[in-house]
């Protein structure tokens, strides 16, 4: 909406005097330049080079394109990845409109609720991390306690040490510090929604669970979608919880394509930044891809069903 | 090409490098930030180099090893890196990029164990000074043992014997070897590594590990990896192998809850002889060496590890390298050999003499002699001789999957025959 | 509607409970982790390794002190906050500018433009941050604090303009025309008109990128080596030693860390989430 109103207002200025226009927008621009446009230019210009200190960068061509193709580290960071980036966002954003129904349902407390519920998300992943890995220590994390306590014992686990867990518990990590957030943006999208509508639907003596399908939730899509999307985002750099807790291990269960980027620039023995890079350029056009795919599909199915 | 835009692009914003070299000062970045005794060491060394040289001074940045590598490794990239750092032999990507001063004719080598110079040896130049070096050993917490009742003695179990120790004691409701892998590449695999080298022996297993002769389709390797299973499925390690920290197992070993076997590199006194509200064992904790499991038809059964630990190397883009060198010469000399023995209870490449340790350590120097009487050593422990994707495939399997029970055997003759 | 709500009590009731149900198991999951490391801040390492969820008696404040003074705390506090508040102000100064051009005047590419730099917030990290150290080192902005500002600016800039342009957009064009009557030169009415009217809207983008900067790693972790140049998150894990892991002291210094950013919640906590969600809702 804002949008169109500004565009309205710019067609009848005509005062556009370009001295001005250029002063304003140099300095964004030249910090754009500097350290995020070079930056983009320079990782693509390494990856068809081997970089190494105290030697020019040499020309190796694709080479570092066919090695990564058959790199199952890689391969398997991408799927990690994916899969987290598949699996966070309909977790957050399911249980946040939940959430945001019990609030909009007016439930006691719902201030308090809503303090509670958002505050995880203002914490850095760092501290995130490290509260996370005590949640999760086998001998005394509270996960583990609680499940001593209750008597399924049994169940009591390595939660960041077992392959098969590993990552289920880093992505409840995530959903933990988003949900709230989504509950806010939805919360907020269901209080704009207009009463009437709502009303019309009370008259015609609707349950509540068919409120909330055909009259509800059709109405906030968008911003469903444009909370799914924005997720999806998020999830694809995943770097410093991983970092933190379990720095890809065990067995690369937990590796993203950013913690395998950082560890192949800056960790490994190697020291080329060619290589990396390349992972990086790949990965690049598989998110834009991802961000692409994601808003064609919701761009299709509403043109459907208008 | 990039460069030329983006130096161009710096003095445009006007914000030029501008560093400032300090005429005198030479700065070292070292690991062992929560050891003490070796901080202490090494800042003794820099205030007597201090005062025998005016007008220089010694600055020293105390890390944790993961952070201090991540910090290195950027800045040395970026041409940044201080005169003096903390090095282990395994990074030899520090020679083949030309990072390190070559210090074969700047050292002292009259003072240094010839073994030291070997391992820091590289093309033609020797790069390291060996500050630390260690065995890895099984060390045994006697009285847990008894409890458990198993004796583990010096010269080690050979075949099921040890399997059967194992197997009782975590019967007996302990867990048999402490150990984790929560922030180190190399602990989990100890064991395999022990047991792969005694029964290959030294050079098979160098070959091996190198990907040389020696693949790990090897049938040995398998009988090898086939035991080191059999002992972990026994019940060896504790559930929460994986997320134990190094610090954690040693404490997970004498204190709480307890272990009866550690292995380790023997720089475990430098944290366990600490006070115990410190994470040190407790006062008269019953400490045994042993040379722990030998597998059946082993080639070289008295086979050992010695890997140079903690080194001190100079940057090669160093404005003072000499000075730099002059510094760890300074170190280099029979009385500070000494001294790091008596202080860090770990051996050191400096020549010393542990026999002339004396007071309450000298049993602990004694009990480490036998247990490597008669030794025939490796040098390096395995993350130590291995690069790239071997390195990395055999931290997360033989170091991690493999101890954690989560793979078998031929999971990791797979991996590890696919990394190479 | 009433008669009809007492009639059908029961599952009424059942439903009532199984959703308090869910919401007193979200809490303690949403909540309860913060609680458990803030009931740890105050306790020492003994005492949690005695009961890990024992209340905390005594209260330890002592341990914030220590913390601060022994652990470097205060340095990597201080550059932090230096480090977080030149970044916000230079974005927003910037940011405005940028934000104030492109909603008042039309140019050439202006388009092509704002796709450039607003593009930039699907990009992944990994993509710039190779490139980014490599030229950071060449600028001579390597561990370097002002160098970190001006990637924190750069990696803010983006969704800074597009809240601001948002906001710039809807103020009546009429302001600016009677302002350039009165001799008003262009930048006379950006400062002087545009920026105060949409102070609502500037305050929300430095709460917005204060917290989001304040907890930022990855470049951080990248682009600083030397312990006196850290930020918190850096210093923080600078706590996790290889020797006793002091879990007692950890948790305070993660409360250290937390404790700002949930002030500038409690205050401004209308504005935070203004901010948060304005990417989200169109």
């Amino acid at each position: 909406m804002s949008k169109t109103a500004a565009s309205a207002l710019k067609e009848r200025d005509h005062a556009n005097p370009v001295g001005a226009i250029t002063t304003f927008i140099l300095p964004a621009l030249l910090v754009y330049a500097a350290f995020t446009a070079l930056p983009v230019l320079r990782t693509f210009y390494n990856s068809t080079h081997l970089i190494v200190p105290n030697k020019p960068s040499e020309w190796v061509g694709f080479t570092h394109y066919t090695a990564l193709w058959s790199d199952q580290i890689f391969w398997k960071a991408v799927w990690n990845t994916l899969t987290w980036a598949a699996v966070a966002p309909v977790l957050e954003v399911v249980i946040a409109t939940l959430l945001a129904l019990c609030l909009y349902a007016k439930v006691p407390f719902s201030r308090v609720l809503r303090v509670a519920w958002f505050t995880p998300v203002l914490m850095s992943y760092v501290v995130v991390g490290i509260l996370w890995m005590w949640i999760y220590n086998y001998e005394w994390g509270a996960l583990n306690t609680m499940l001593r306590a209750i008597g399924l014992g049994a169940l009591a686990q390595p939660w960041l040490g077992h392959p098969d867990t590993a990552l289920a518990s880093l992505i409840a990590v995530t959903t933990w510090m988003w949900t709230g957030f989504n509950m806010v943006v939805i919360l907020a999208a269901m209080s704009s929604l207009p009463s009437e509508v709502l009303e019309a639907a009370e008259l015609d003596n609707c349950g509540w669970f068919a409120k909330l399908w055909y009259v509800i939730l059709p109405l906030i899509r968008p911003t469903l979608l444009n909370l799914v999307v924005l997720s999806f985002i998020g999830k694809m750099k995943v770097f410093d919880l991983v970092w933190v807790t379990t720095q890809g291990n065990p067995l690369w269960s937990t590796e993203t394509v950013s913690t395998y980027v950082y560890k192949r620039a800056f960790q490994w023995s190697t020291f080329d930044l060619g290589y990396p890079s390349t992972i990086a350029v790949i990965w690049f056009v598989i998110v834009l891809a991802g961000v692409l795919g994601l808003t064609f599909l919701f761009r299709q199915k509403d043109r459907l069903e208008y | 090409m990039f460069r030329r835009i983006t130096a161009g692009m710096a003095v445009a914003i006007g914000l030029s490098a501008g560093t400032t070299a300090h005429a005198q000062e030479l700065t070292l970045w070292s690991h062992w930030a929560d050891q003490a005794s070796k901080v202490e060491f090494v800042e003794s060394a820099a205030k007597a180099f201090e005062e025998a040289n005016p007008g220089v001074t010694i600055k020293i940045n105390w890390y944790q090893k993961e952070p201090l590598y991540a910090a290195l490794k950027t800045a040395l990239t970026a041409g940044q890196g201080p005169d003096i750092f903390y090095a282990e032999t395994s990074q030899t990507e520090y020679m083949e990029n030309d990072l390190v001063m070559d210090l074969s004719d700047k050292l002292n080598w009259d003072n240094i164990e010839p073994w030291a110079t070997d391992v820091w040896g590289y093309g033609d130049g020797v790069y390291g000074f060996p500050l630390e070096a260690w065995t890895v050993e099984t060390y045994v917490n006697s009285a847990l043992a008894k409890k458990a009742g198993v004796e583990i003695p010096v010269e080690g179990l050979e075949g099921a014997a040890f399997v059967d120790a194992v197997k009782k004691i975590a019967e007996a409701g302990i867990t048999p070897m402490a150990q984790g892998v929560g922030d180190r590449p190399y602990p989990g695999a100890f064991l395999t590594h022990d047991i792969l080298l005694k029964k290959l022996g030294a050079d098979d297993y160098a070959s091996l590990l190198k990907g040389k002769g020696v693949k790990w389709t090897d049938p040995r390797v398998r009988e090898a990896l086939e035991y080191a299973k059999e002992i972990i499925d026994a019940g060896a390690f504790p559930p929460s192998f994986s997320s134990i920290k190094l610090g954690e197992a040693h404490r997970y070993f004498h204190t709480s809850p307890g272990a009866v076997m550690l292995q380790m590199g023997s720089f475990y006194p430098s944290r366990a002889f600490a006070s115990p509200d410190e994470g040190g064992q407790a006062d008269g904790f019953e400490l045994a060496i042993s040379h722990g499991p030998i597998p059946e038809g082993a080639a070289c059964a008295k086979c050992k590890t010695i890997a140079v630990g903690g080194s001190y190397v100079v940057n090669a883009a160093s404005d003072h390298g000499d000075l730099a060198a002059a510094f760890l010469n300074s170190m280099a000399t029979p009385e500070m050999g000494n001294k790091w023995l008596e202080a860090n209870l770990v051996q050191t490449g400096i020549k010393a003499d542990p026999s002339a340790i004396e007071g309450e350590h000298a049993a602990y120097f004694q009990k480490l002699a036998a247990a490597n009487e008669g030794a025939t050593y490796t040098y390096g422990i395995p993350v130590q001789q291995m690069q790239g994707a071997p390195r990395e495939t055999f931290t997360q399997t033989v170091n991690q999957a493999f101890p954690a029970g989560l793979i078998g055997v031929d999971e990791v003759i797979n991996l590890m025959n696919g990394a190479y | 509607m009433a008669a009809q709500t007492r009639t059908r009590f029961s599952p009424a009731g059942l439903r009532m409970a199984a959703l308090m149900l869910f919401i007193a198991l979200y809490t303690a999951y949403s909540a309860g982790p913060f609680v458990w490391v803030a009931s740890m801040s105050l306790r020492t390492t003994s005492e949690i390794a005695a009961n890990p969820y024992a209340l905390p008696w005594p209260l330890h404040f002592d341990k914030f002190a220590s913390a601060w003074l022994d652990s470097n705390y205060d340095t990597y506090f201080f550059n932090s906050v230096v480090i977080v508040l030149s970044a916000v102000a230079l974005l927003t100064v910037i940011g405005g500018m940028a934000a104030h051009c492109f909603a008042r005047y039309t140019f050439r590419f202006k388009g092509l433009l704002y796709f450039l730099i607003f593009s930039t917030i699907i990009f992944p990290p990994q993509v710039t941050v190779i490139g980014l150290f490599q030229i950071m080192v060449e600028y001579g902005l390597y561990n370097n604090r002002l160098g970190l500002v001006l990637v924190y600016v750069s990696i803010q800039l983006p969704v800074t303009i597009y809240i601001l342009e948002a906001f710039f957009a809807r103020i009546p064009k009429d302001l600016f025309e009677a302002a350039r009557m009165d001799g008003y030169s262009e930048w006379a009415i950006f400062w002087k008109i545009s920026l105060p009217v949409a102070l609502p809207a500037i305050s929300t983008t430095v709460i917005l990128n204060t917290i989001l900067l304040w907890n930022e790693f990855l470049y951080a972790v990248v682009l600083i080596t030397e312990d006196d140049k850290r930020t918190l998150p850096l210093g923080v894990l600078r706590f996790l030693g290889d020797q006793l892991e002091d879990v007692g002291m950890i948790a305070t210094g993660l409360m250290i860390a937390i404790v700002p950013v949930v002030l500038i919640y409690v205050f401004f906590s209308e504005r935070l989430i203004q901010g948060m969600t304005a990417g989200a809702v169109k």
